[in-house]
C-alpha cells in the first residue's frame, strides 16, 4: 500500500507530531516503502490463529498488594518535599 | 588501567589477596577512559565521583577483612535507558537531554548490591531504535575494532565499552537483537534473557512486549555471574516471570555431549557475507567434534519475522512513546496554541527522524481501519513464529544460528535506507517475538580483522543449558576461529 503526504498528515496529527513540511514527501516515501514491505504477511492465511500478544509464562500478578514497602535506589521525594510545582498547562483557546 | 586482560573473578581474588584496591582499578579505569573514549564515544555520562565513593566502600571492606560481595568493585557500564537515581537518563534522545532519575532500575541495584561499581551510562540509538547507534540524539559510537565502522546497536555503548576495556561487564537492552548484534559487532559476549527473566522495572519502555535487560562481557562466565546477580522476579515488574533461578555458573563446566544443535537452514540465505557463513560452519564443526549432535531444522516463518517485529515494535513503541508530551519529562518546548500545540512542538523538537518514523508507522499500524489488517495480524504471525520454535524444542536443545548476515558495516553506510538497516536484524528479531533466551558469542574474525557472531538460542528459561554450551565452545577455542 502506498502512503500519501496525506496520510503522513493525519498519522501525524493522531500521533501528536508535528512534520515539517520539507519532510512529508521523504517520510511517506519511506513508509511506503516499509508498508510495502510488511505487505508480504498477506501471504500467510491467519485467519484461524490466536494472536500472541504477550510471551510470558508463569507470571504470578499483574499487580501487587497496595503496601507500602520500602526499596533502596528509591527517590526520598515523597519523604521531603511537601509539594511539586508544576507549571501551567491548561490554556485558554 | 586498561580492563582487556582481566575478568571479573580474577579481579575480586585480586582485591581477596590485597595485590590491588578498588579505588587504584577505578581510578586506571577513569583515565582509559580518558584515553580511548575520545576516539571510540561510549559513555553519554561518567560517573567517576560516585564510583570513587563506591570503591572507597570497598577497599574499607578488604582492609576491614568482611566477605567481599560475587561482583565486588568489578566496574559496570550501563545502557542510557536504564535508571540510575540522581543520574542523567537520556536514552539517547533530546527529549530526555536533562532528565535525572529519581529511582534506580531494579537490574542496576542488583548489581550494586552484588558490589559492582557504576561507571557511567552508554550512548545508545534513542529510544533504542536502531542496529548502529548512529540513531543516537547525541553522537555516533564507534566500533573499538575499526574506527570508522558502526558497534551496532542498540546497545553500540555498552559493547564498545565493554570491548575497548573501559568497562568490565555492561549491561544492555534487546527489543530486537540490541544487545547481541552488537556483541557481534565488537567481539563480545551478549545475552538477551527469556521475557520476563530480568525486570524491565526502570527501563525505558520501547516495545513492552519484547524488550528484556541483559549482559555484555568478554566471556561467557562473566555473562553467567551477572545473570545470577539480574534475573529473578520483582513486584515492581508485572510482567516478570516467577520461575526460580537456577545456579548458571555451576552448570558452565558440565560437558555438551550429546547435546542436540539444531541449524536452522532458513537462516543461511543468499546474500549472507562468505567468510561470516565460513565461520559459523566451522562453529559447526567444531561442536561436533565435542559430541554434539547437529540436525538440521526448520523455522518456515522466519521470513515474515522482520515484518512482524516491525509492525508489533512500532506499535507498542507509539503507545508507549506518547508520555514524552512535554509535562513530566524532559523537555518543554514553548508553544502558543495551547496545550495540543506544546505537546507537538516539544515531540517535533525532541524526537529524532527514526524515532518519529517508528511513531507514525506504529501509528498507522494501529489506526483504524488498518489494525486487523497490520497490528492484529502480526500478532498471528508471531504466534506462527512462535510455534516453528516449539516445535523445534521438541527435537533440540539449542539452536545454532549467525547472529548477524554481516560483520560490522560502515559509518554512514545505512542510514539513508531505513529498511536495509532493519534487515541488519533478521537473525535475531525472532528471539524477542518468541521470548525465547539468545547469546551472541565471538566466533573468530575475517579477513580485515573484524569480529563474526555465532548465536545460539534455548527454550524459555534455559538460560543455564544455553550459556553451558557457550561456555563449552569458548573453552574450545571457538572465540578464535
Amino acid at each position: 500500500m502506498k502512503i500519501s503526504e496525506a496520510d503522513v498528515e493525519y498519522v501525524a496529527k493522531l500521533a501528536n507530531l508535528e512534520v515539517a513540511p520539507g519532510e512529508k514527501k521523504e517520510l511517506a516515501e519511506q513508509l511506503s516503502r516499509i508498508v510495502e514491505f510488511v505487505d508480504q504477511l498477506n501471504k500467510l492465511d491467519v485467519s484461524a490463529i490466536e494472536p500472541t500478544a504477550q510471551v510470558v509464562t508463569s507470571v504470578k500478578h499483574a499487580i501487587r498488594d497496595d503496601r507500602v514497602s520500602p526499596r533502596t535506589g528509591s527517590s526520598d521525594a515523597g519523604k521531603t518535599v511537601k509539594l511539586f510545582k508544576v507549571p501551567k498547562v491548561i490554556t485558554e483557546r | 588501567m586498561n580492563l582487556r586482560n582481566i575478568t571479573a573473578d580474577k579481579l575480586v581474588a585480586l582485591y581477596r589477596n590485597r595485590d590491588l584496591t578498588a579505588t587504584e582499578v577505578i581510578q586506571g579505569v577513569f583515565e582509559e577512559i580518558e584515553r580511548t573514549d575520545k576516539d571510540v564515544r561510549a559513555f553519554i555520562t561518567l560517573m567517576r565521583d560516585r564510583a570513587l565513593e563506591d570503591a572507597r566502600r570497598v577497599d574499607a571492606k578488604i582492609q576491614a577483612g568482611e566477605t567481599l560481595e560475587p561482583l565486588a568493585g568489578v566496574p559496570v557500564a550501563i545502557k542510557d535507558n536504564m535508571a540510575v537515581r540522581d543520574v542523567l537518563t537520556t536514552c539517547g534522545s533530546r527529549i530526555l537531554e536533562n532528565y535525572i532519575s529519581p529511582y534506580t532500575a531494579t537490574a542496576v541495584e542488583r548489581l550494586r548490591s552484588a558490589g559492582a561499581i557504576v561507571v557511567g551510562k552508554t550512548n545508545m540509538d534513542e529510544f533504542a531504535m536502531g542496529s548502529s547507534t548512529e540513531n543516537s540524539g547525541f553522537f555516533v559510537t564507534r566500533n573499538p575494532h575499526d574506527l570508522t565502522r558502526v558497534p551496532g546497536g542498540s546497545s553500540g555503548g555498552s559493547a564498545a565499552s565493554v570491548a575497548a576495556g573501559m568497562a568490565l561487564v555492561a549491561l544492555g537492552s534487546d527489543t530486537g537483537g540490541s544487545i547481541r548484534t552488537p556483541a557481534s559487532f565488537c567481539g563480545v559476549v551478549g545475552v538477551k534473557p527469556t521475557y520476563g527473566r530480568v525486570s524491565r522495572y526502570g527501563l525505558v519502555a520501547f516495545a513492552s512486549s519484547l524488550d528484556q535487560i541483559g549482559p555484555l562481557s568478554k566471556t561467557v562466565h562473566e555473562a553467567a555471574q551477572i545473570l545470577e546477580v539480574i534475573c529473578g522476579f520483582d513486584h515492581y515488574d508485572s510482567t516478570s516471570a516467577d520461575t526460580p533461578v537456577d545456579e548458571i555458573v555451576k552448570g558452565l563446566d558440565q560437558p555438551v555431549k550429546q547435546i542436540r544443535i539444531g541449524v536452522p537452514k532458513e537462516y543461511f540465505v543468499d546474500g549472507m557475507d562468505a567468510e561470516v557463513k565460513a565461520k559459523i560452519q566451522a562453529a559447526i564443526r567444531l561442536y561436533e567434534s565435542l559430541g554434539c549432535k547437529i540436525e538440521e531444522i526448520s523455522l518456515p516463518h522466519t521470513e515474515y519475522a522482520v515484518a512482524t517485529y516491525y509492525l508489533i515494535a512500532t506499535a507498542e513503541a507509539s503507545s508507549n512513546l506518547a508520555r514524552y508530551d512535554g509535562v513530566r519529562y524532559g523537555l518543554r518546548q514553548a508553544a502558543n496554541g495551547g496545550l495540543q500545540d506544546m505537546y507537538r512542538q516539544t515531540r517535533m523538537a525532541g524526537f529524532g527522524k527514526e524515532v518519529k518514523r517508528r511513531i507514525l508507522l506504529g501509528t498507522y499500524a494501529l489506526s483504524s481501519g488498518y489494525y486487523d489488517a497490520y497490528y492484529l495480524k502480526a500478532l498471528k504471525v508471531r504466534t506462527l513464529v512462535l510455534r516453528d520454535f516449539q516445535k523445534a524444542f521438541e527435537r533440540v536443545d539449542v539452536i545454532l544460528t549467525p547472529t548477524a548476515p554481516t560483520v560490522a558495516f560502515k559509518i554512514g553506510e545505512k542510514t539513508d535506507d531505513p529498511l536495509s538497516m532493519y534487515l541488519s536484524d533478521i537473525f535475531t528479531i525472532t528471539c524477542n517475538l518468541a521470548g525465547l533466551p539468545g547469546i551472541s558469542v565471538p566466533c573468530g574474525k575475517n579477513s580485515e580483522g573484524l569480529p563474526v557472531g555465532l548465536q545460539l538460542i534455548a527454550n524459555h528459561f534455559q538460560e543455564g543449558p544455553l550459556l553451558q554450551v557457550a561456555h563449552q565452545f569458548e573453552k574450545a577455542g571457538g572465540f578464535l576461529l
